[in-house]
């Protein structure tokens, strides 16, 4: 998918005039998925695991956490940028690792703003699956990661749905990665920390509304493919 | 010689449902109903067998080892020697042959889960399914395998409930009304499957509020009344002549709980 | 082509560190591929050096500047030709000049390209920066809509266009974000005999770029840099209404850029070699010569002011500073 999308747009040049050169684009969107898709894949890995245990088991300070998903999830990512910036530059607590204004950094910011969406819509998707399904799963003899493994399984539709949420709210969001990565390319036109809409906000403020545009469309675009993706791999097999 | 299962004077409370000093056993090839009125238990009692939670006080035995006075380890291999069907099917978002599986394959070493997911994808099935197959044609599905099991009527959802526990071959399996919810045809399909059990080996628990469906597949009957059991003995014994003076009334359709 | 095999071992470099997320073959894939086997060896681009101090290949090289700088196309054109040089990509984060110090302050940058004299000097004085050069200049004019409801066109006085405006209450919109310009802009606001405030005088917290397009759709006034001024007028509907020293405007519109590096002593972690590598290219002769024959529309935009004969020895030192330490001592001839 990534693969197409690139080419779709290396090919453009070819029977389009564009007002930008083709490998400005194509680094802008690689640097985009790079760090997008790399954060919701952690943040899945850690959300699903934090959903589960919030989901079915008591422990002291659950409220807590289930508030702090819940207002994470409408976090201002300005703020979240703030933050990670703080924490990751020289003089801030992970100045040592030397991450401020990298990709890096940007998954990281990515990853505290898609982590709340997806933990949440998580949660309520693996809570909805059924007490005598699982009742099920451990009476045929499942441990307990035979059960939460069949949990996952049983809101994978939820789940899906959790995941694209994160995803969108990673991809579309400006304020925090602006922050922590600089919006940096190189002077011959490779983005290194400028992504989709870090580099709307600068053609729009430069006033190369077209190239703005333009990237705006490949920006729905993407979302709109990993929307369709995501629907078509857990598309067979709904019938509930 | 030791019993299949023990149960030794055992009390717990769930939610509504108490009970005290609970004691029965259950042999290899015997079906044990366990009947009394709704709300008395049998439920909790069904799911204390199935090991999904320790009883307040007394003693569960499988084959003479008290399934709580050992490791994790050992009380899972003990827990999966236990087949259980709801009162609801409860499968799974699958294929028929999927959730007949299940229990198998949740055995397997996780090594093998794995390539056998790989095989899945890819389309390829192995041997291990015919357990599996073999157990549905018990319940009399045989061709509905590959049907997502969502879209089956309640009958045969629950038929495949029974196919799911039988098809790992447990030495106790263990049935929470599972018919309560089912037209003649499917409760006699069900009945016939108890029987096959039986056949097997295997030690059956069927907790049922149907007095005709336990004279018609039990060897044993264990009465449950108020917060403990008022009457164990062979089927016809207890509906022929009942000991007890309330286990008589329950039969006889006068005790109303 | 040797940049592109640069680029791509700074790219390793930074796909190194990359490597601990993981997927890195998303970064780098294709440029390894055209390479054919070329090895960046690992060389961590997070380093100050690392082993091989002969090269600085694989090294980063961190600017922050204003956005003037970025957003006329200018500081590709002198990075291009640094690169072409050292071999190191430079990452530039274009932020207004306030925020631009500010990130320098916190360590995160090597090298500073500001113009605003007042917080440069402010900078040096925290013991922040170190080697301040004169860069370069340009003027900043003041913009308006053709139709000039205030009438300031032809002015020769900028306080006095801005007391016009003022007067007339006609829409004025501030960069209001503490950048060079918005500092520039204050100083006339100073010397003005009109307070800027009330309805008239809007602060569009944004870059030069931005700020332009708004007071385009407004139809209203502004201060830019030239540059950024010519790069965009296609784009907007406005007009030069008081021209800057370039043209033979007050000086008061005089917008000196200079360039300093992250002190070593403060900020030990910075890459301060290559950082004054920088400085040292920019103010010699190829860099001024990149900023000498850079035009757009046909215009240049920026004019070089590092190379003179004249020793200037105020570019190094805050303003006004004096070796005896007293600074309203004057005591030079």
């Amino acid at each position: 998918m990534t693969g197409g999308a690139l080419l779709a747009v290396d090919a453009l040049p070819a029977f389009v005039d564009l007002p930008f050169e083709s490998h400005y684009i194509t680094s802008i969107v690689r640097v985009s998925l790079y760090v997008s898709l790399v954060a919701v894949a952690i943040s899945t890995l850690f959300s699903l695991p934090v959903a589960m245990v919030v989901g079915f088991s008591e422990f002291p300070g659950k409220s807590l956490v289930t508030a702090i998903i819940n207002t994470g999830m409408g976090f201002p990512s300005v703020v979240v940028g703030l933050v990670v910036l703080f924490m990751l530059s020289s003089s801030g607590p992970f100045g040592p690792l030397g991450l401020v204004f990298t990709p890096e950094a940007m998954i990281i910011s990515q990853f505290v703003l898609a982590t709340p969406v997806i933990t949440g819509v998580s949660l309520a998707a693996v809570t909805s699956v059924e007490r005598n399904v699982r009742d099920a799963a451990f009476a045929m003899g499942g441990t307990r990661l035979d059960v939460a493994l069949v949990v996952i399984k049983e809101a994978r539709f939820g789940i899906a749905t959790a995941v694209l949420a994160g995803f969108g709210r990673a991809i579309s969001e400006v304020g925090s990665v602006l922050i922590v990565g600089g919006n940096i390319a190189y002077a011959d036109g490779t983005s290194y920390t400028r992504n989709l809409t870090t580099a709307i906000q600068l053609e729009a403020r430069q006033g190369r509304f077209e190239t703005a545009m333009f990237l705006g469309a490949i920006l729905v675009a993407l979302v709109l493919l990993v929307n369709a993706a995501v629907g078509r791999l857990g598309g067979s097999g709904r019938t509930r | 010689m030791t019993a299949l299962l023990e149960v030794t004077d055992v009390s717990h409370t769930y939610d509504e449902a108490v009970f005290e000093g609970v004691s029965l056993s259950v042999e290899r090839g015997e079906v044990l109903a366990v009947i009394g009125p709704s709300g008395v238990g049998k439920s909790t009692l069904l799911r204390l067998l199935a090991l999904f939670e320790r009883p307040d006080r007394g003693s569960i035995e499988f084959e003479g080892t008290d399934v709580w006075a050992v490791s994790e380890g050992q009380r899972l291999e003990m827990r999966r020697n236990v087949g259980m069907v709801f009162q609801e099917a409860s499968l799974f978002d699958a294929p028929v042959l999927r959730n007949a599986e299940y229990g198998l394959r949740v055995r397997q070493s996780w090594p093998d889960r794995v390539r056998r997911g790989v095989a899945d994808l890819v389309g390829r099935r192995n041997g291990t399914s015919e357990t599996a197959r073999e157990a549905l044609s018990v319940v009399g599905l045989e061709g509905k395998e590959a049907q997502n099991a969502r879209s089956l009527s309640g009958g045969e959802a629950q038929r495949v409930a029974f196919a799911r526990a039988l098809a790992y071959d447990p030495g106790v399996l263990l049935l929470d009304e599972p018919t309560s919810d089912l037209d003649p045809r499917n409760t006699a399909l069900l009945e016939e499957a108890i029987d096959e059990a039986r056949q097997r080996e295997i030690g059956v628990v069927l907790a049922t509020h149907d007095m005709h469906q336990a004279e018609r597949v039990a060897d044993r009957v264990a009465v449950v009344l108020g917060t403990g059991i008022a009457e164990i003995g062979p089927a016809e014994r207890v509906f022929e002549a009942p000991n007890d003076d309330r286990t008589r009334k329950f039969v006889a359709g006068e005790l109303v709980y | 082509m040797p940049i592109q095999r640069r680029r791509f071992l700074a790219l390793a470099g930074g796909a190194a560190t990359a490597g601990v997320a993981g997927c890195t073959g998303m970064f780098d894939g294709e440029d390894e591929a055209a390479d054919g086997g070329e090895d960046g060896g690992g060389d961590d681009g997070g380093g100050n050096g690392g082993d091989s101090a002969a090269s600085v290949e694989g090294e980063e090289l961190v600017l922050t500047t204003t956005t003037s700088t970025y957003d006329t196309g200018l500081l590709d054109e002198v990075n291009l030709a640094f690169e072409e040089r050292f071999g190191t990509p430079v990452q530039a984060i274009a932020q207004g000049t306030g925020a631009a110090l500010e990130t320098a302050r916190n360590g995160d940058a090597d090298v500073i390209m500001v113009h605003a004299r007042g917080s440069e000097d402010e900078f040096m004085e925290e013991g922040h920066g170190v080697n301040r050069r004169d860069l370069m200049f340009n003027d900043f004019v003041i913009l308006g809509s053709p139709d000039d409801p205030a009438g300031i066109e032809g002015g020769e006085d900028a306080v006095e266009a801005f007391e016009t405006v003022a007067e007339a209450e006609e829409m004025f919109v501030s960069r209001g974000d503490d950048s060079g310009t918005h500092v520039a802009e204050l100083e006339i606001w100073d010397e003005a005999d009109a307070e800027p405030g009330g309805e008239w005088y809007v602060e569009a917290g944004a870059g030069m770029g931005d700020t332009l397009n708004q007071t385009s759709q407004q139809g209203a006034y502004t201060l830019s840099d030239r540059g950024t001024y010519i790069s965009q007028r296609g784009e907007i509907e406005l007009e030069i209404l008081v021209e800057g020293p370039v043209e033979g405007g007050p000086e008061i519109l005089a917008n000196p850029y200079g360039i300093l590096a992250a002190n070593p002593a403060v900020h030990g972690d910075r890459n301060y070699d290559l950082g004054m590598a920088y400085i040292g290219f920019l103010t010699g002769q190829e860099g001024q010569e990149v900023v000498e024959n850079y035009t757009l529309d046909g215009e240049q935009l920026f004019f070089p002011e590092a190379i003179s004969e004249d020793p200037n020895f105020e570019q190094y030192v805050p303003e006004g500073w004096s070796a005896n330490g007293d600074a309203d001592d004057d005591e030079t001839a």
